[in-house]
């Protein structure tokens, strides 16, 4: 399981004097979905395509199964598929044109394969429309098609959630989640967006200004951070904002008609017990999660999203 | 190799796949038989008809005497007329009657628009690799475990196969619009030419068709010229812009050069091979070998340049 298919090695890239990525050193395994986070600028799709070999490496090297980008080109990018920035196919043609395209460019895609891939997107009603004429959603999931034609082994999407609608994105995040699980494909999705990533990624990467700052799986992030945030309805609330703040350390905000406030989790039956024994009607308590979000912020700082 | 087929039949399917090459195909189709239907309702010269029967025989043989006498008295273009003069002498001891304006004359007068099929073919090789970049599409193409020579090598195959539909297309087209509007007598005429002195013999269809493929030497050039521009620019206006500009000034910047040393170096010196069949070199001390050479060498450096910027460089946005 914890196989790495792909090894970044010290990954640098200079242009024109410039250090752009400064020495990135991770590992994807067989069969996860690694995110790949950091803010726009930080250097997500200049490592893709390098990992692609769009682009040289200034030191450096990425191994894929065991085959060097740089030396053994080809062998190595056999086992990957992508999307690198917009999926950007021909307008001109439809999108089994575009399919039928790019089969021809990898040994053994069969016709069989082709209607294959365009089921697992969900394409089939138009799939012999132009191009010219999808929806950014529909391009999206044609890149996918056209990226599991070969049936790769490392599935790269750079930004794939960009510019979809809120249904759009948890459409693609069911197939990155089903992907992984059925066909043990290991996925790297890049985003600067921290709560699509803690959906559907195992591991995270945060990159920013070229360097990896933090790497960690999801499920050891969330259960670092203890405390909830608890967001609670009760009448009357100036009574209940008292009472809050007799017992809880931090700060009680009033925001519209609920009172927010973080506490551990076992500090929670606690307070509510105190409310109602206080004679304070409670209509609900929401406990959202405490989410990467600070940590991410903290890491990358405030200031860094440009 | 197999692979570089389908690389090929891929590039062939987006070319086909676009409006505008079939635009070009119209032109070009709509050029060949508009002239003819022009030269047809026009009159002129192919209305006159061949003469019948012996009469021929008599024509050329006023015709021969008149020319002996201009040439006694020293007027007239001595070498044409001689030329002339020695071709009508071969038609009559040899028994080939002259015709009329026919399918053959037409398909040679066609010949000028292969400088079309040159235009045209030079806005393909400009775009072929430029517009990957532009559309974006040029990513997708590249992370396949495909060389980026073998796909420059499919693109340049493919603008060739794309200048030979062209020119079959006109040579095709030309002998059924000229076979439809001016007849198919004499279809198997032989052509006449003069070689040492002595006139000779050739099967039409032999002389047109290597005539055409003469023609194009400029266009294939320049077709490798604007792929290089645009391999390395990834700029298809300005392949297009540069390439035709040098096509059309050409013949004007050899003439502007013609008394350095270095003029027969120029591109434009060499590229008309007929000057070589037919007609004296534009610079005196050229030769058929000295400018198959020196196309050699431009060739060489054009898809030297092309390869070296295609597969060296970063593809990035900008
Ligand atoms: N071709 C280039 N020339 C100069 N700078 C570049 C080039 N490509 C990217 N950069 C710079 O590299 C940095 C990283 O860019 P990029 O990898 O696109 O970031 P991300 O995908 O994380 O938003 C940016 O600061 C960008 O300005
Ligand atoms: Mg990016």
């Amino acid at each position: 399981m914890s196989k790495a298919v792909m090894q970044l090695k010290n990954l640098k890239k200079t242009i024109k004097n410039k250090p752009i990525i400064k020495g990135l050193d991770f590992e994807i395994n067989s069969g996860e979905v690694f995110g790949f986070l950091g803010p726009n600028g930080a250097g997500k799709t200049t490592t893709i395509r390098m990992m692609v070999g769009l682009m040289s490496m200034t030191d450096g090297d990425v191994i894929i199964k065991g085959h060097s980008v740089k030396n053994d080109y080809k062998k190595a990018v056999q086992h990957v598929g992508g999307i690198v920035e917009n999926p950007e196919m021909y307008p001109f043609m439809s999108g089994r044109k575009n399919l039928i395209h790019y089969s021809r460019m990898v040994p053994g895609v069969t016709k069989e394969r082709i209607e294959e891939v365009i089921k697992l997107v969900g394409l089939e009603k138009r799939v012999n429309d132009k191009v010219s004429k999808y929806s950014l959603g529909m391009r999206q999931r044609l890149g996918i098609a056209q990226a599991l034609l070969h049936k790769p082994s490392i599935l790269i999407l750079d930004e794939p959630t960009n510019g979809l609608d809120p249904s759009g994105i948890r459409e693609i995040r069911a197939y990155i989640r089903r992907l992984a699980a059925e066909e043990g494909v290991a996925v790297i999705v890049s985003s600067h967006i921290l709560s699509e990533m803690e959906m559907m990624c195992d591991r995270i990467g945060i990159i920013k200004n070229g360097e990896l700052i933090s790497i960690q799986s999801v499920n050891d992030a969330l259960q670092q951070s203890e405390k909830k945030e608890v967001s609670l309805e009760a009448e009357p609330m100036a009574e209940a904002q008292t009472i809050l703040n007799e017992v809880i350390e931090g700060d009680v905000q009033q925001n519209k008609d609920a009172l927010t406030f973080t506490v551990t989790r076992e500090e929670i039956p606690g307070i509510i017990a105190r409310l109602v024994s206080r004679e304070i009607d409670v209509y609900s308590v929401t406990v959202t999660r405490s989410t990467l979000e600070d940590k991410f912020l903290d890491l990358i700082g405030e200031g860094a999203i440009e | 190799m197999s692979n570089f087929i389908q690389l090929v039949k891929n590039e062939q399917m987006k070319m086909y796949a676009q409006i505008s090459t079939w635009v070009m195909l119209i032109i070009l189709a709509v050029l060949v038989i508009g002239f003819g239907i022009i030269l047809k309702v026009d009159g002129g010269m192919t209305q006159q008809e061949a003469p019948a029967g012996n009469e021929w025989r008599e024509a050329l043989q006023a015709e021969n005497e008149q020319i002996e006498s201009e040439m006694e008295e020293g007027s007239g273009f001595a070498p044409m007329n001689e030329e002339t003069l020695a071709k009508n002498q071969y038609r009559l001891d040899n028994d080939i009657a002259p015709s009329g304006y026919n399918v053959w004359n037409f398909v040679q007068e066609n010949r000028t628009n292969v400088s079309i099929i040159s235009l045209l073919t030079i806005i393909v090789a400009a775009s072929i690799i430029a517009n990957e970049f532009k559309w974006g599409t040029i990513k997708l193409l590249l992370i396949r475990p495909i060389s980026r020579s073998k796909i420059l090598a499919a693109k340049y195959t493919s603008v060739l196969v794309y200048a030979a539909t062209m020119l079959l297309l006109l040579y095709v087209l030309s002998i059924l619009t000229g076979a439809a509007l001016f007849g198919t007598n004499n279809f198997n005429e032989p052509f006449l030419f003069m070689k040492d002195g002595e006139v000779q013999e050739a099967p039409i269809f032999q002389h047109t068709a290597s005539q055409y493929l003469l023609s194009s030497v400029n266009l294939f050039m320049m077709a490798t010229f604007a792929f290089m521009i645009s391999a390395v620019f990834r700029n298809s206006a300005l392949a297009i812009g540069v390439a035709i500009f040098l096509m059309l000034s050409g013949n004007s910047i050899v003439a502007f050069f013609m008394d350095k040393e270095w003029a027969k170096y120029i591109l434009f010196a060499n590229t008309n091979l007929n000057q070589f069949f037919t007609g004296t070199p534009m610079i005196p001390d050229l030769t058929l070998g000295f400018s198959v050479s020196v196309l050699a060498v431009y060739l060489i450096l054009f898809l030297g340049l092309s390869w070296l910027f295609f597969t060296k460089r970063d593809v990035t946005n900008s």
